[in-house]
């Protein structure tokens, strides 16, 4: 048993990120790349365009969208190497996967659609178009996001993944809470007609880099930590995998999904209560 | 960053691929990637940026001379229109070369076109394929492709 994070290192001196995720899953591989592609013209319009919505420039949204999808696809594209072989080929994966990525493609289009227009994608009821609009990419995200929930269940039904027990473990439990812990959030998010809980005017001045807000209560905090459960959840199995013994990893690996998850309830409640995160922040 | 600076910078950045395609004979590899990949590539990132952003705004259409007019009354949508025209022209000077290369037409005779290519686009597509037609039709220039 290896931790085979970095397995494909042995496999090949030539080892390339990029090669190494096309070869395990083309279609998320190759819609990231997409994605990614999406900033260059994104930041052009950034950096032309004077109009703010909600007292930030209306593409923010857009590029946190791209680079936030960007980063989920190519993680699943890696973690698809642990797949139980073969399933990638299936029709019904084939089909399922092509799907999500539409779902995604609908969504870019939508946020993007909407900052052009100048106006909100999100929350936004001005319209019965727009709103009904809103929900339907809604379930979209719910599609979209539900990838991560059939990775975990895969892999950790997975008997031949060649992963250590520990490792294994969080990266199956991190998917699976990224989906659990998203709807949850984001679902109540969508349901209380705006990310803020205490003022609900304006985006800024936000915290550095995510742009939270700094004086009332904000869900895209908890958004933000539930969805990346499948990053916290198997960098700390990695760790775990790589300094404790077999069992006292997985047990660790059980311990830190059971605090992480206590963690989004808490930032959760926080912001519910309209505290900003800055109180952990230094 | 002001429209005059993204004028400038995109100008700026055709004239270079205009230059190095001049040099294609002694650097073909180079003149196909700058020439023909990344600068028009640049270029299409700049007019996509300006068109999400101001497209919107513009008023007029593609449906009638006036309404066109109209849509170049804005400035954002003209800056757009003008880098449409220094990444088509451009690109067009690209394949000119590679498909010259390829036909063995030599570059002496592929400058001019260039030259029209460059001032007025499609009246340099126009002299380069009228010389690829010529060409087809003249067994002698024809012979040598017929080898490769």
């Amino acid at each position: 048993m290896t931790v085979d994070v970095f397995s494909a290192c042995q496999r090949s001196r030539n080892f390339s990120f990029v090669a190494e995720v096309f070869a395990r899953e083309p279609l998320y591989a190759g819609a990231a790349f997409y994605l990614a592609a999406l900033i260059a013209p994104t930041l052009v319009a950034m950096t032309l365009d004077g109009r703010a919505l909600a007292g930030v420039n209306v593409w923010l949204k857009p590029l946190r969208f791209e680079v936030a999808l960007t980063v989920y696809l190519a993680t699943l594209a890696w973690f698809a190497g642990w797949l139980p072989q073969g399933v990638t080929t299936t029709r019904w994966y084939r089909i399922y996967s092509a799907c999500v990525v539409c779902a995604i493609a609908a969504e870019m289009i939508w946020i993007g659609g909407a900052a052009s227009l100048g106006i909100a994608s999100h929350f936004n009821e001005s319209s019965p178009i727009l709103g009904w609009t809103y929900r339907l990419m809604g379930g979209l995200a719910v599609l979209l996001t539900s990838s991560a929930l059939v990775y975990g269940i895969l892999i950790l039904r997975n008997p031949n993944s060649r992963l250590d027990p520990a490792f294994k473990l969080s990266v199956g439990l991190g998917l699976v809470l990224t989906f659990v812990l998203t709807v949850a959030v984001a679902g109540y998010m969508a349901n209380s007609g705006g990310h803020m809980v205490g003022s609900s005017s304006t985006n800024a001045p936000g915290g550095p880099l995510m742009g939270w807000a700094r004086d009332h209560g904000d869900l895209r905090v908890p958004h933000f930590f539930a969805t990346h459960a499948m990053h916290f959840i198997p960098g700390f199995g990695f760790l775990a995998a790589v300094a404790l013994p077999t069992s006292a990893a997985y047990r660790a690996v059980i311990g830190f999904g059971a605090v992480f998850t206590v963690f989004v309830a808490y930032t959760f409640g926080e912001a519910l209560m309209g505290h900003p995160f800055f109180a952990l922040l230094p | 960053m002001s429209l005059h600076a993204v004028f400038q910078l995109c100008t700026t950045a055709a004239l270079a691929g205009w230059i190095v395609l001049l040099i294609a004979p002694i650097a073909p590899t180079l003149a196909d990637r700058v020439s023909g990949l990344l600068i028009p590539a640049l270029l299409a990132v700049a007019y996509t940026g300006l068109m999400l952003a101001f497209w919107s705004r513009a008023e007029g259409g593609f449906d009638n001379l006036p309404n066109v007019m109209r849509l170049f009354t804005k400035p954002e949508i003209a800056l757009a229109g003008w880098i449409h025209y220094l990444a088509f022209d451009l690109f067009v000077g690209s394949w000119e070369v590679r498909t010259a290369r390829s036909e063995r037409i030599p570059f002496l005779i592929v400058l001019p076109c260039l030259l029209l290519t460059f001032l007025f686009g499609p009246a340099g597509y126009l002299a380069f394929t009228g010389l690829r037609a010529a060409r087809a039709m003249t067994p002698l220039a024809r012979a040598p492709s017929l080898q490769s």
